[in-house]
């Protein structure tokens, strides 16, 4: 297992456990994930086979970023927003478009990024990135078809005094569930487990948000008179540079 | 043939890494479950080998202190870092690790990076 620490209060005990286990899931995951690569590569595994393990390490890998996500709000946690470094949010979303494409071979992606997108920094280094690729994530689970487009727009905002980036991600043939059609975010709290099960990545990232002194939205397209699509609505501390 | 020290704590892991290895070719020289256990085959062994995989979190040694005190017997000794840990990159690679790698991964990047390392011999 790993080395001794001795935690000092129940808060940090349930931290330290929840951080063994979410170790050794990972390392499970990375088992699964090599024996998976072995089939794939072996000469005499079929088509059906191959494609089969393909979605295994495809389920493999959406475990590795739920565990992540749990790292990630233990260790932001008890951390003020202004100790953060800023990000620049070109490399987090091109970086998130690489994973992408390997967390779901069977989907073509094309992502579409507003120019702006280039010159912006936000606050939150790797939490803020995680909370990038969690949302295209989200976005991408939630839309059915084989061929998914992703655009990516950006608007400076002030929120209760700071300055701010507006991050919408928008998919116009997203299904956005019915447990957050036309209800805030945290609404989630009070379905039933089941539910709040499955939107435990958009949960995720509404609490990483508003860690990172801002805020995350889901929002349907039907507002603007479209039948189906949603958008994210990702509010960040604007940070002047790298 | 490239020569590897396997060392992590999980039986299960080191198998992984031993299967995937020898079938890839590699020749596995040892393996060790702790840092200290690591520290003693690599002093005692008249069998170097050209990489070591290392993990991080291990009873009795760690990975950054076990790679410390390799790289002292050894400077130009190649330890690819591995660990679910991926805070820690920083100080493996102060510590003299050459790659690191976040578990899980994929074990094409590791062969990747074993082969690169081969072709700097």
């Amino acid at each position: 297992m790993t080395e001794q620490r001795h935690p000092a209060d129940r808060d940090d005990k349930f931290a330290f456990y929840m951080d063994l286990l979410a170790h050794d899931i990972l390392n499970n995951n990375q088992a699964v994930l090599g024996y998976l690569e072995l089939v794939l590569a072996a000469p005499g595994t079929d088509r059906t086979a191959k494609k089969f393990a393909e979605k295994a390490v495809s389920h493999v890998r959406t475990s590795t970023i739920l565990i992540e996500n749990i790292k990630r709000l233990l260790a932001t946690r008890a951390v003020d927003p202004d100790s953060f470094r800023p990000l620049a949010l070109q490399s987090s979303v091109s970086l998130s478009e690489r994973d992408l494409t390997k967390l779901f071979p069977d989907k073509k992606l094309k992502v579409r990024v507003a120019p702006c997108v280039e010159r912006a920094f936000v606050i939150g280094n790797s939490a803020a990135h995680d909370l990038i690729m969690n949302s295209m994530v989200n976005m991408v689970r939630l839309d059915p078809n084989d061929e998914v487009h992703l655009s990516i727009e950006l608007k400076e905002v002030q929120v209760k005094g700071k300055m701010c980036w507006r991050i919408s991600l928008e998919d116009p043939n997203a299904e956005l569930p019915p447990a957050l059609r036309g209800r805030d975010v945290e609404s989630i709290y009070l379905q039933d487990s089941s539910t709040a099960v499955r939107l435990s990545g958009v949960l995720f990232a509404k609490m990483i948000a508003q860690r990172l002194g801002g805020d995350f939205e889901a929002q349907e397209l039907n507002a603007k008179g479209q039948k189906k699509g949603a958008t994210f609505v990702i509010t960040l501390r604007k940070a002047s540079g790298p | 043939m490239t020569s590897v020290l396997i060392v992590d704590d999980e039986l299960f892991i080191v198998e992984l890494y031993r299967d995937i290895l020898q079938l890839r070719g590699y020749r596995v020289t040892g393996t060790a479950f702790d840092g200290e256990e690591a520290l003693k085959k690599y002093t005692t062994s008249t069998d170097k080998p050209d990489v070591i995989i290392m993990d991080h979190r291990m009873p009795v040694m760690n990975g950054v202190d076990a790679t410390k005190a390799i790289m002292k017997l050894n400077p130009s000794q190649k330890v690819i870092f591995v660990s679910a840990d991926v805070l820690v990159e920083k100080e493996a690679r102060d510590a003299g690790a050459i790659d690191f790698l976040p578990k899980p991964f994929r074990m094409d990047d590791l062969i990747e990076k074993m082969e690169r390392i081969a072709s700097l011999r």
